[in-house]
């Protein structure tokens, strides 16, 4: 079975790059970006299945790239990664196409249950 | 509340929730280094790596730890968000729920453990949260001064001939109605606690032989 394909995007750095590592050791191919502009450039070129998407970030929300990332390929799937009191932010990304969205911090058995879910809700 | 007093409100709620995210942030760097030692730890065989149980049952610590910084800043968030709306639908269960969390500190203090008592159905009310929880904090204060070391308060929100109430009670020992009355009235904070009540539309009573004050609130007040 091919290696599930993740974009991970937060600009928390140390945050995002101990995650790759453990979702790598889950023999899962990870690639990182710091922020939403990096995130699209990843997408245009080598594009992910699956999109780890923080809401809150400098620059581009996570929700402008939600829309984005969904305009250029539909197919890819977007998980949002949300902080308390700010759900609605979650919910607005479902409206907009996220496949679903998880509070920060995470759970990483809850991540990869989404993951898994995610991978295999793909047209 | 005044105009100004309200703006400073919200700027120390608007401060306090920025923060409490940055925390979050250093919990979830946390979580996941602790996370990924663990991580190698399960791949690693037994033998090989030296005070391997010391290690696990160091990261479970940590694990606990960093849950109850996640339960303490996701209280203290919703807390900085009251200030958000005013006046708010407020589920009586859940301020009481975030004030246990909130104070338990101070209770522990003296050795007392701070509880409530969620009503079923819950109740809903109308009203300014800021106001409400700092009714319910003085309150919690008035039974933490008059009241000697050890025992419990409970928080329960509950009718009351059809009113709304929310009940703060002390469970250690028995104090006659009037002798609670005469230790507490003289005080400031009940004083402060019967002026944040006449804000809020409600009053304060005491009752019963087990001390227990009574938040008697409206179901709405105006916008």
């Amino acid at each position: 079975m091919d290696r599930m394909k993740i974009l991970l995007v937060d600009d928390e750095k140390e945050f995002v790059s101990t995650l790759a590592e453990r979702l790598e050791l889950r023999n899962m191919n990870v690639s990182i970006a710091m922020d939403g502009e990096a995130a699209l450039v990843v997408v245009e070129n080598d594009p992910p299945q699956i999109v780890v998407l923080d809401v809150m970030m400098p620059g581009l929300s996570g929700l402008e790239v939600l829309e984005k990332i969904k305009s250029m390929d539909s197919k890819i799937q977007v998980i949002l990664l949300t902080g308390h009191g700010a759900t609605k932010d979650g919910i607005r990304g479902m409206q907009l196409g996220a496949f679903d969205y998880l509070i920060k911090p995470i759970d990483i058995d809850e991540l990869i249950e989404k993951l898994n879910e995610a991978a295999k809700s793909m047209p | 509340m005044n105009h100004l007093k309200r703006k400073e409100v919200a700027f120390l709620g608007k401060i306090t929730a920025g923060i409490t995210h940055e925390i979050k942030n250093v919990l979830a760097i946390i979580q996941e280094s602790s996370g990924l030692m663990e991580d190698i730890l399960d791949i690693t065989e037994d033998g090989i790596f030296p005070h391997k149980d010391k290690f696990i049952k160091s990261l479970d610590r940590i694990r606990g730890q960093i849950q109850r910084g996640i339960d303490v800043t996701s209280r203290l968030n919703r807390f900085a968000h009251s200030s958000d709306h005013c006046p708010a639908s407020l589920d009586l269960n859940e301020i009481t729920e975030q004030m246990v969390l909130l104070a338990s500190r101070f209770a522990r203090l003296k050795n007392i453990v701070l509880e409530s008592s969620p009503s079923d159905p819950p109740l809903i009310i109308k009203s300014d949260p800021v106001s409400l929880e700092m009714a319910l904090f003085e309150s919690i204060e008035i039974l933490l001064n008059v009241m000697g070391s050890g025992g419990k308060i409970t928080l329960s929100p509950r009718k009351i001939q059809d009113k709304c109430v929310l009940g703060i009670g002390y469970e250690n020992n028995v104090l006659p109605e009037e002798d609670f009355m005469a230790k507490i009235s003289s005080t400031e904070r009940w004083t402060s606690l019967q002026k944040t009540m006449a804000f809020l539309g409600g009053t304060a009573k005491v009752f019963g032989l087990a001390p227990e004050i009574l938040l008697y609130l409206p179901e709405s007040i105006d916008d």
